[in-house]
């Protein structure tokens, strides 16, 4: 009798036990939950430029570490031999930075790929089909924005013959599986494709929250034509690099500003062709890793401007760009001289400095070399003599032997530290030259992402 | 379950009744010391009883003609004697238990010692008596084998490190209410430059708000056998506490006080200002010889002006601050207690009061504590018992700023320049800016006085539980008991500080709130036949969840001179929290004992525990164990001597269970996120769905020896242990999204030896103790989903470790240092790859973390009312990464400290003494480089840099005189004490024991940053007993 009375007791609290055992996280939602309804469409989007934000892509690190691997850049920081690598100009493979940044683009990769692969099935009458497909070309965009970042910082993007491509994670890959390398080839047919689909399903009209016209804080079809722009450039495809980019400065929604400080002291200027934003309480890194307060020490500053762009802008009479970078003794602690600071990132109490992923100038200096290299030095001159203007700086004539240095300089005096100068460098086969024999044009893999992926992603040569 | 027995046996007999008559007589020890508070009892109706006085006399009325009288006390072996109207005198003399007769609580019930065959270290109320320390594990260091605990930061209020058989966290069962000791604080202490957490620095312990001195009895649970009754949560072992109840009798009053003195234990000397300019200018010089020899030594750019050029005036001033002198103060420690003990035979009950009062010995630091306990048990009637217990504490911390990290207070103070004064001549806080240590984030003094951060922290323990008791055989226990906890977080950055300089002032406030219930119901049966066949099977169902929420604010921009500091004066919020959280658990147990004459004895034990952490498939896991023990001394044919007088062996083999991660992650999910000012979700994880209990399987094999009827006694253990499905974040390929995945993934083995012996040399009118105990541990990992991991301790620091197969846990990770080429005083170092360059490409594994061996020996020595103690332990084998001696004996490295017109300023930081042993002319032997202002000569991750931090501590020594029937009181014993009095060793840092990151994560363990240093104590104490 003891025994039954036992048994039933037990029976009772198995099955009470279930409930009592299924609990649910109150400040989550499950992942079959969210891609289900326009709503929650509308949320994902929100989480893949979230997942831009990241502070080791564009929260920060990822334009910062390029200039700092670069002659505009250097770091400072304690005597830390994460930060000295990129002083020295001796990455490696066991660089937490380059890690981080790694797994933070794949994440969007990830977000926009979990958003693709859901887009299509949804079935809510509410979600608009301009809507769904607006979304669809944004994640595109965003998918091709991250595999090209991570393209020209780990691969031989130069080189359509080259072998050393990255992974490449389309919607349907299993995530957790580890990928090996896509030659280069492949990789600029991949994202050309996300790209020039893209283009097809992208508004100018901003659906989500129907307040008339997209800003430049979203994925528009201008920011498209300028990613196909950029991407044209690297591929070498120059017609094609002159029509985008032609297609982006012909928008009357873009202008060059008269003051190009304003482009940092504002936001959203009609300079901006996509221009991540940040806000007081969602802040990103750049003030902090460039300026932190006045009276900063060289070690409070991680990512320091070197004192060869002072150099730089001191042959520069007349550029108004040069107040954008600061090598004051009077504004700069002794330990930081002679390299200074940039004035890009300033707003010590809000820090809610925006990334500047694409801006107008860059349409113009990509059309300057694009056309160039076709052999139309007109457009060159043309294009180089309108921005170098409006910056206050006059320009020397352009020939057929100076155009790629002119070109060159106006890139590095109007996009430094906004993440250009050392993929610029490796584009036109200059690292070796301009930052010593021993630097590579590509960065490492990660060692742990060698290991976590089994050995499939080889180590670029050299590391 | 002795009590059980007892009323089982109460229910049985009739009483028989034949009349009075009063017993009266006197109780004392060995020693003829009268005992206070010893009981007799009537055996035959054994509700009838009383309590020795203070001269230990009693006097008892019985209802009978003749009977039996037992006479018992607290560790005392427990005497019978006959009574009948001839005898109605007695004077009873007890001696102490030996080892073996002891009771000892094992989960879900209490055992005799000797009828044990799992591996449990037990620790008695006497063996921590009057050792008056902050936190129960101290008190414990080095007195029980397999248990290594470790107090990685002196803290006021730390946590501290436990680890049973080298895996850390064990669960702790206080008075029955399962609880891991876990920092609840969402307050950091440790920020980088950039104003981001970089860890959670110091830890704050849960297990810190039980009052040591109410604590009767800890017991270790090591092995399957023994722990497995606690299933999913006892992969790392089990310590059960247990506070002290009331016994029936007088109303017993004890008071325990001591208040003393804390000193740095240990210090690293830095160069006087005159001595780091003397460093500077030999940087120089050296640099200089160099250069003479080959111009293009330092590059072809080199202006060697900067080694030339005189240095500035401000090196010359003057000033000598010993910045260590400015930051550390001898600091007070104190506490006081008052218990009070007694009850009748029908109800009892233990109330204490206490409170802790213990000043950082780094300025501007302490912890402060308030317990109250009320433990209470009430026979109803003969088949009814209940009782409680209920402990309240707050506690209040006044946290040191970043204590184990960068920017903080002894950070800063490593390596400040002696050349800068803590204050100008205006009376401000000097500007470290102006001054010749580029290392420095702020000024120390400035950070101790204008970062303002408290944490504290309120708890309620409490349980009531009744007893039924059908038969005597059969009885039911169901308890309820609830864990809740509060604590606040607040945290002040003056506008003042250079991290919110920028600012104008920045605050955090916090707050956490948990509540744990808990209901546990057994049944047990408990049953002997002809004194021979002993049997004892409990089963139980219990219930826990878990509930828990966090809120919390960061806001800047406050009134100027207002001295407002909570986000309520904020201009601008910054960040917010407010989050939740949840577990449950479901467990079914099942335990039979059963013994022949304590001859052969054996037990097997199940729990099967079901998880909310768990997907619905995996969630119920099975933890069985079995063990056996044969005591060869019972045999017939084994000789009845003296000199071997007790040996019996043990084996148990079984599994247990861990559940330790994060909620809710076997589901993928996605969290809230925000971009442009619009609401959205993000992914915050993968999942894997196939997530469960990650199992330890134990095997252990031992045996007790005795040896002169008790005189020398212990126990040797062989120990393996697999924990395997280990629950991990695992690394996942960069290419999926994420950096790593929960799930089960890999396996690690212990293994080893433990020995122990306790003897009493001599005990005459001399009696002389000794204990030691030494454990040996095999740490392995044997599998894992991605070999070799680079892993950081700090995240802007090469990679410290590295977790590899055929390796340790905790494997330290750099270059070798082959040390100092004696011609030219440069550092030279293993260039593995031989390509010329010493990177971080020449890295290789360099040492471990983890000691071979481990363990304690104590003493005591006790002549009439005389005792002196002495309470050791020590560490074998093990190493330390002291990073933060890679910043601090920079040998006058400068990160371009001069200016334009080549006058030096700075150099990278001051040095420990450590420097003079540098090398400095040619043919010099030494281990230290020469100096040099252009290169650096010191690589942080390198064998340079990792020390041998093997150690023996004196962890007390204490003498104490005790006097009976003095002014009222019936014992009143006073002692000084000093605590951590000299450690032996060979590391330069603060402390061998350090772990900067914390150190409960195995796998990054023994980093030392610049930890808070411990302390030497000196105390004086009383215990009072009326």
């Amino acid at each position: 009798m003891k025994k039954n009375c036992l048994v039933f007791v037990l029976l009772l609290a198995l099955a009470s036990c279930e409930s009592f055992l299924d609990l649910t996280p109150p400040d989550e939602v499950t992942d079959d939950q969210v891609l289900t309804s326009a709503e929650g469409l509308l949320s994902a989007r929100i989480g893949m430029y979230n997942a831009l934000q990241h502070d080791a892509y564009y929260g920060g690190f990822f334009p910062l570490m390029i200039d700092a691997y670069s002659d505009n850049g250097a770091a400072g920081g304690y005597d830390a031999p994460q930060l000295n690598q990129f002083n020295e100009k001796n990455l490696g493979a066991d660089n937490i930075f380059i890690d981080n940044y790694w797994v933070a683009a794949y994440q969007v990769i990830y977000t926009a790929n979990r958003i693709l692969r859901s887009v299509d099935e949804i079935q809510d009458a509410s979600l608009s089909d301009a809507l769904r497909a607006d979304v669809k070309g944004e994640a595109l965009a965003i998918r091709a924005l991250a595999h090209f970042d991570l393209l020209r910082t780990f691969g031989e993007h130069w080189d359509l013959q080259s072998a050393w491509g990255i992974p490449l994670m389309n919607e349907h890959d299993d995530p957790v599986q580890p990928k090996g390398r896509a030659s280069v080839a492949d990789c600029y047919n991949f994202i050309l494709n996300d790209l020039q689909q893209a283009r097809q399903l992208v508004s100018a009209d901003d659906l989500a929250y129907g307040t008339g016209l997209k800003t430049a804080a979203y994925i528009t079809p201008q920011a498209v034509a300028a990613l196909l722009a950029r991407v044209s450039l690297y591929q070498k495809d120059y017609p094609a690099a002159v029509a985008y980019a032609t297609e982006v400065i012909q928008n009357s929604s873009y202008m060059l500003l008269d003051d190009p400080v304003l482009i940092y002291q504002q936001r959203l200027t009609p300079e901006s062709i996509f221009e991540l934003q940040f806000t007081a309480q969602d802040q990103s890194q750049y003030n902090n890793l460039t300026y932190v307060r006045d009276d900063a020490l060289r070690v409070d500053v991680y990512f320091l401007a070197n004192r060869l762009l002072n150099d730089f802008f001191q042959a520069r009479p007349g550029d108004r760009r040069s107040q954008l970078v600061n090598f004051d003794p009077a504004s700069n602690d002794g330990s930081i001289q002679p390299d200074g600071r940039t004035q890009k990132y300033r707003g010590e109490e809000s820090r809610d400095n925006p990334a500047y992923v694409i801006r107008l100038a860059e349409m113009y200096l990509i059309r300057a070399e694009a056309a160039a290299m076709l052999g139309d030095l007109a457009t060159c001159q043309n294009d180089l003599q309108t921005l170098a203007q409006k910056r206050g700086y006059t320009l020397p004539p352009v020939t057929a032997n100076n155009f790629m240095d002119l070109v060159q300089d106006e890139r590095r005096a109007e996009l430094n530290f906004e993440g250009h100068r050392y993929l610029d460098l490796a584009r036109i086969g200059k690292v070796a030259e301009v930052l010593g024999e021993h630097v590579l044009p590509v960065f490492p893999i990660p060692i742990n992402q060698i290991l976590a992926s089994g050995g499939l992603i080889e180590q670029y040569p050299g590391y | 379950m002795n009590l059980l027995r007892l009323f089982a046996l109460a229910g049985m007999l009739p009483v028989i009744s034949y009349g009075q008559l009063t017993l009266t007589g006197s109780v004392r020890d060995q020693n003829g010391e009268p005992l206070l508070g010893a009981t007799v009892r009537w055996k035959e109706n054994p509700t009838v009883g009383t309590q020795t006085d203070e001269d230990g006399r009693f006097s008892l009325v019985v209802t009978a003609a003749s009977g039996t009288l037992i006479f018992s006390y607290v560790g005392f072996e427990e005497k019978e004697v006959a009574f009948s109207e001839a005898n109605t005198t007695f004077h009873i003399t007890l001696s102490t238990e030996k080892e073996l007769e002891e009771v000892i609580v094992i989960g879900y019930g209490v055992q005799r010692k000797s009828d044990v065959t799992g591996a449990i270290a037990s620790l008695r109320a006497r063996d921590i008596e009057g050792l008056p320390h902050a936190n129960l594990g101290t008190s414990i260091t080095g007195k029980a084998s397999g248990l290594y605990i470790k107090t990685p930061s002196g803290t006021p209020g730390a946590g501290l490190l436990v680890s049973v058989r080298g895996s850390e966290n064990p669960l702790y069962v206080v008075d029955g209410i399962p609880m891991l000791s876990e920092s609840n604080s969402a307050l950091a202490t440790s920020y980088d430059t950039q104003g981001n957490i970089t860890g959670n620095g110091q830890n704050i312990s849960s297990i810190a708000d039980i009052n040591p001195d109410d604590i009767a009895s800890i017991e270790i649970l090591k092995d399957a056998s023994s722990a497995s009754i606690y299933g999913a949560r006892a992969a790392n072992g089990v310590v059960l506490i247990t506070t002290r109840r009331g016994a029936a009798g007088k109303t017993q009053f004890h008071f325990n006080a001591y208040s003393g003195l804390q000193t740095a234990a240990r210090i690293i000397p830095f160069l006087s200002s005159d001595a780091f300019v003397a460093l500077v200018e030999d940087a120089r010089a050296q640099d200089l010889k160099k250069y003479e020899e080959n111009p293009d030594y330092f590059g072809p750019d080199f202006d060697p002006a900067v080694l030339t050029t005189p240095l500035p005036e401000s090196w010359f001033t003057g000033v000598n601050t010993n910045w260590l002198d400015e930051v550390l103060q001898p600091a007070p420690i104190a506490s006081v207690q008052l218990s009070a003990s007694g009850g009748t035979e029908r109800n009892r009950y233990y109330i204490s009061n206490a409170y802790f009062d213990q000043q950082g010995i780094v300025i501007n630091s302490y912890y402060r504590r308030f317990t109250s306990r009320l433990n209470f048990d009430q026979t109803a009637s003969e088949r009814v018992t209940f009782g409680e217990n209920l402990s309240i504490t707050y506690s209040r911390n006044r946290r040191s700023f970043n204590d184990d990290t960068y920017t903080g207070i002894i950070t800063n103070a490593l390596g400040c320049s002696p050349l800068m004064p803590p204050y100008d001549e205006n009376g401000n806080y000097s500007d470290y800016t102006q001054y010749q240590a580029a290392w420095l984030s702020d000024n120390p003094i400035l950070s101790a006085n204008e970062i303002i951060a408290f944490s504290n922290s309120y708890r309620f323990l409490g349980s009531i539980y009744a007893n039924y008791t059908f038969s005597p055989a059969w009885a039911l226990r169901s308890s309820v008991a609830a864990d809740f906890t509060y604590l606040t977080d607040d945290q002040f950055w003056s506008p003042l500080t250079a991290d919110a300089s920028a600012l104008g002032g920045k605050a955090f406030n916090g707050s956490f709130k948990q509540l744990i219930w808990l209901n546990e119901n057994t049944l047990t049966f408990s049953q002997a036949w002809n004194d021979a066949h002993h049997l004892n099977a409990v089963t139980g169902f219990t219930l826990q969840r878990n509930q828990q929420n966090r809120l919390g604010i960061t806001g800047q921009g406050f009134p100027p001179g207002s001295n407002l500091q909570t986000v309520q004066s904020a201009a601008l919020i910054t960040s917010h929290d407010a989050s939740a959280s949840r577990w449950s658990l479901v467990s079914f147990l099942g335990r039979v004992q059963y013994d022949f004459r304590s001859r052969y004895l054996v037990s097997a034990s199940m729990r099967a525990d079901g998880s909310s952490r768990f997907g619905p498939d995996n969630r119920f896991g099975l933890f069985p164990a079995a063990s056996v023990g044969w005591r060869l001394s019972d045999e017939p044919f084994f000789p009845k001597t003296n000199f071997l007088s007790d040996l019996k062996f043990r084996l148990s083999f079984g599994l247990t269970g861990d559940q330790e991660i994060g909620d809710f992650q076997y589901i993928s999910f996605w969290t809230p996120v925000s971009y442009n000012g619009q609401a959205g979700l993000g992914p915050r994880n993968l999942a894997d769905p196939r997530l469960r209990w990650q199992s330890n399987q134990k095997f252990n094999a031992g045996l007790d020896y005795e040896f002169f009827d008790g005189r020398i006694n212990g126990s040797i253990e062989y120990f393996r242990e697999t924990k395997y499905d280990l629950l991990s974040e695992d690394a996942l390929p960069g290419t999926s999204g994420f950096s790593s995945i929960t799930r089960n993934a890999g396996r690690i083995r212990n293994s080893g030896f433990e020995f122990q012996v306790e003897a009493t040399p001599i005990q005459q009118a001399v009696t002389w103790q000794v204990g030691f105990n030494l454990s040996y541990l095999n740490n392995e990992v044997l599998d894992l989903t991605t070999d070799s991991l680079l892993l950081y301790a700090y995240n802007d620091l090469a990679p410290t470790h590295i977790l590899a197969i055929g390796h340790p846990q905790g494997s330290f990770w750099g270059v070798r240092y082959l040390g100092v080429d004696p011609l030219t005083g440069d550092p030279i170092y293993d260039d593995l790859n031989g390509d010329g360059i010493i990177d971080d490409n020449d890295a290789t594994i360099i040492g471990k973390a983890l000691p071979d061996y481990f363990g304690g020996l104590h003493t005591s020595l006790r002549y009439r009312n005389w005792m002196l103690d002495i309470a050791t332990s020590f560490n074998i084998g093990n190493q330390v990464y002291n990073l933060i001696r890679g910043e601090y004996l920079s040998l006058g490295y400068s990160p371009e400290g001069w200016d334009a017109n080549n006058v030096l300023y700075m150099v990278y930081s001051n040095n420990s003494t450590e420097a003079n042993d540098r090398w400095k002319q040619p043919g010099d032997q030494t281990d230290i480089p020469r100096a040099s202002l252009i290169n650096s000569h010191n690589y942080q991750n390198s064998t340079q840099n990792l020390e041998d931090a093997s150690f023996w501590r004196f962890n007390d020594i204490t003498l104490s005189y005790v006097f009976r029937q003095v002014a009222g009181l019936s014992r009143l014993r006073l002692y000084v004490q000093v605590q951590n009095a000299w450690v032996f060793t060979r590391y330069s840092g603060f402390d061998p024991e350090v772990s900067s990151t914390g150190g409960s994560d195995l796998n990054t363990t023994g980093v030392d940053y610049a930890a808070y240093p411990k302390a030497r104590t000196f105390l004086f104490g009383v215990n009072a007993s009326f």
